[in-house]
């Protein structure tokens, strides 16, 4: 869009007495994008497809369309470099307050004396507090289309379930949430508001499902993880006859979470802003590509840096080779960044960055050096996340305080070397959920 | 006219069935015949590929029954292996298919797997008098597809789908739109394609041929030669009536 075409428009609202004037605002359709963005297309080399193993019993790829919704499938299998998005998922995305917030984070830059401007995407300005939502509503979107009357999921902090739990209810579908046991002790509240929008929650490892059984008959005590939790909703999608909703590295949730980086993009060009350094946390690899492959794609130069735990270290210590996205070995294998699908990850806070993959499409840029990344300590990580709540008064998820721990690094390399760069970052969610967890980092770390 | 391409596994669903197969495949249409060498491991293909290549392991190293494959077909060979099981010994294993008057190769792993090494392979196989079939998919980057497009000395195999006879729902007229507007080359376009629906909208795309494989196996399976003769047929009837 050009600059000269942003609309400014005067909300008359009559209330009773007399008319409401609300402040000149930007019409959301100017900013939210119509099409979402594949990178594939654009990728330095050919992506290596899923595969079924070599001696498979059954296709796991087969499988893939008894528990995902059908449209879901077809775009995940459909590459074209841009995917129109429904008006009814784009109508969604506008109530639930899309375009989320472009915001410069001034007084971290002030606190941190750089010469560097620093912006973010606040995707915690959405309902759930998160940019899950973003693939949860096109796929209860094209759930409910296909007639479907549930669905089901994993979830890790919460935050997916939460969107999840919100997307169901917005199209009427019943919804069951597996949720990581450490998770789910240190979590009640996310328990509650998953309730509450209707959906069921189950603290997995379950004894519903037969991965459920067989990571508590290795361990009782065993403290769950992403991949044994998604083991346990693709099973329990195939017998209940349910369809799967998929939270992250698939191909197809970066798709829909490009909304984030092309609004992004949009804000950027509106304040007449380049980005320098690009950066984002990665569990999956969903908040992170949807927010930086958009600038890719259009030839950003800006350097990329995906960020993770050094608890969970699969940017440094992962292979990159064929190997299963879920604990149990029902879906179909991707090549990726990997620390091993039995990899039990520690019961780190950052409960959406305990997964031992990494996404296809980012794993093949990082391998290709498109893509820098970083680890840090959760020490490291609760001093970032206690600066940037002082400074700019919003608690960063812990997953997100992943990225203000290198965006503070970066502003300070800036400032070594009087570089007056330009850094945005994605602040995928808010913390007000997880404040059990830094009650708990402030104790062991200090106030 | 349009290209109909014909998958067989070599030596399915028996040796002697095999050699029928191929004795009728020109007749009832088909352009080029496609045989495939059972790999080590099939990354590409779905279950009823895979089972054929079992079962015809139970009959031992059919490789010397390639020989009388490209005379008795009477349409061009193009044999699909996977790179992988030849890259120690490619200069040994192309040799011996022109020996055996094949016309073309094709690895479906070339492009995934062997990034680095296309361009050496690709002009080895010239070397040794063969063809190139190069084998592109939906997750392939644009600047690639059209390289692809400019190197295979056949025809451009597009396989569609992930894997192949597993019927993952895909928009077929789009994934072929998106290459179609990249290539000049033949465009073939197969990997779990099947259905009459498919085929129209291949051909409708710009595709200028297609490629059966599992769809004939599953016939020859269940109901015999005469009976898998008559899908080719039948397919061929459906490319030419579109
Ligand atoms: C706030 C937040 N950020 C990031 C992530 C990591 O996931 P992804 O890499 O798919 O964005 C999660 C996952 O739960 C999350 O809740």
């Amino acid at each position: 869009m050009k600059r000269g075409s942003i609309r400014f428009k005067m909300g008359w609202n009559y209330r009773g007495i007399g008319a409401s004037f609300a402040p000149m605002e930007l019409d959301p359709r100017e900013i939210v994008p119509q099409f979402w963005y594949n990178i594939i297309p654009d990728l330095p080399r050919p992506l290596p497809p899923p595969r079924d193993p070599p001696s498979a019993e059954f296709s796991r790829i087969d499988l893939l369309r008894d528990i995902m919704p059908e449209e879901v499938l077809r775009q995940q299998f459909t590459v074209e470099r841009f995917v129109k998005i429904p008006e009814e998922v784009r109508e969604r995305y506008i109530n639930i307050g899309r375009p989320t917030p472009l915001l410069r984070a001034k007084k971290l830059e002030e606190k941190l004396g750089t010469p560097a401007k620093i912006y973010f995407k606040y995707e915690g300005a959405t309902p759930t507090g998160s940019h899950k939502i973003n693939a949860a509503i096109p796929q209860a979107y094209y759930a409910h289309n296909e007639g479907v009357p549930a669905v089901t999921t994993e979830t890790g902090a919460g935050q997916w379930g939460t969107a999840v739990a919100l997307s169901a209810s917005m199209f009427g579908l019943r919804s069951s949430v597996f949720m990581v046991k450490v998770s789910y002790q240190q979590k009640p509240m996310r328990k509650t508001i998953m309730n509450l929008y209707g959906a069921d929650v189950y603290p997995s490892p379950t004894e519903l499902t037969e991965a459920g059984k067989r990571a508590l008959a290795r361990d009782p005590n065993h403290p769950g993880s992403l991949g044994v939790a998604m083991s346990e909703a693709v099973e329990y999608a195939l017998k209940q006859r349910l369809k799967y909703l998929v939270g992250s590295v698939l191909d197809v949730v970066l798709l829909y979470q490009s909304v984030v980086g092309l609004e992004t993009a949009q804000q950027l060009e509106l304040i007449g802003e380049e980005p320098d350094v690009l950066i984002g946390c990665v569990g999956g690899g969903s908040n992170f590509g949807g927010f930086a492959f958009p600038f890719l794609g259009h030839g950003s130069k800006a350097k990329l840096i995906a960020v993770g735990p050094s608890e969970v270290p699969k940017f440094s210590s992962g292979k990159y080779e064929y190997d299963f996205p879920d604990e149990a070995g029902l879906l179909p294998m991707i090549k990726m960044l990997t620390l091993g699908r039995d990899y039990v990850p520690p019961p780190i806070y950052a409960g959406g960055l305990r997964y031992h993959g990494v996404a296809p499409s980012l794993s093949l840029l990082m391998q290709e050096g498109k893509v820098n990344w970083r680890e840090y300590g959760e020490d490291e990580i609760f001093v970032a996340a206690k600066l940037f709540s002082e400074a700019q008064g919003i608690v960063p998820a812990p997953e997100s305080a992943h990225a203000v721990k290198a965006v503070i690094d970066e502003a300070k390399s800036a400032q070594r070397n009087s570089e007056r760069k330009t850094i945005v970052f994605n602040l995928s969610g808010h913390g007000l959920l997880d404040l059990s967890n830094y009650e708990s980092m402030m104790k062991r770390f200090g106030g | 006219m349009r290209k109909l391409v014909v998958y067989n596994t070599l030596g399915f669903p028996n040796p002697s069935d095999f050699t029928a197969f191929i004795d009728g495949v020109r007749k009832a249409g088909a352009d080029v015949l496609e045989v495939g060498l059972p790999p080590r491991y099939a990354k590409y293909d779905g279950p009823v590929i895979r089972r054929s290549h079992e079962i015809v392991a139970k009959f031992g190293d059919l490789s010397g029954n390639l020989g009388e494959v490209a005379r008795r077909a009477e349409i061009p060979v193009v044999i699909l292996t996977y790179l992988e099981d030849h890259i120690d010994h490619l200069d040994q294993f192309l040799d011996s298919l022109k020996k055996l008057n094949v016309e073309g190769v094709l690895f479906p792993d070339l492009l995934i797997d062997f990034t680095q090494q296309i361009d050496l392979v690709v002009s080895k196989v010239r070397a040794h008098g063969l063809k190139n079939v190069l084998f592109t998919s939906p997750s392939v980057p644009d600047s690639f597809i059209k390289r692809t497009g400019e190197i295979t000395d056949m025809f451009l195999y597009y396989g569609v789908r992930p894997t192949t006879g597993v019927p993952i729902p895909v928009d077929v007229g789009a994934l072929i739109r998106r290459v179609r507007n990249m290539v000049r080359s033949e465009l073939v376009v197969g990997f779990g394609l099947s259905g009459d629906k498919d085929i129209v909208s291949a051909l409708r795309a710009g595709a200028d041929g297609i490629a059966v494989g599992t769809a004939v196996i599953s016939e020859l399976e269940k109901e015999g030669v005469t009976e898998g003769l008559k899908l080719v047929s039948y397919y061929r009837g459906v490319i030419d009536g579109v």
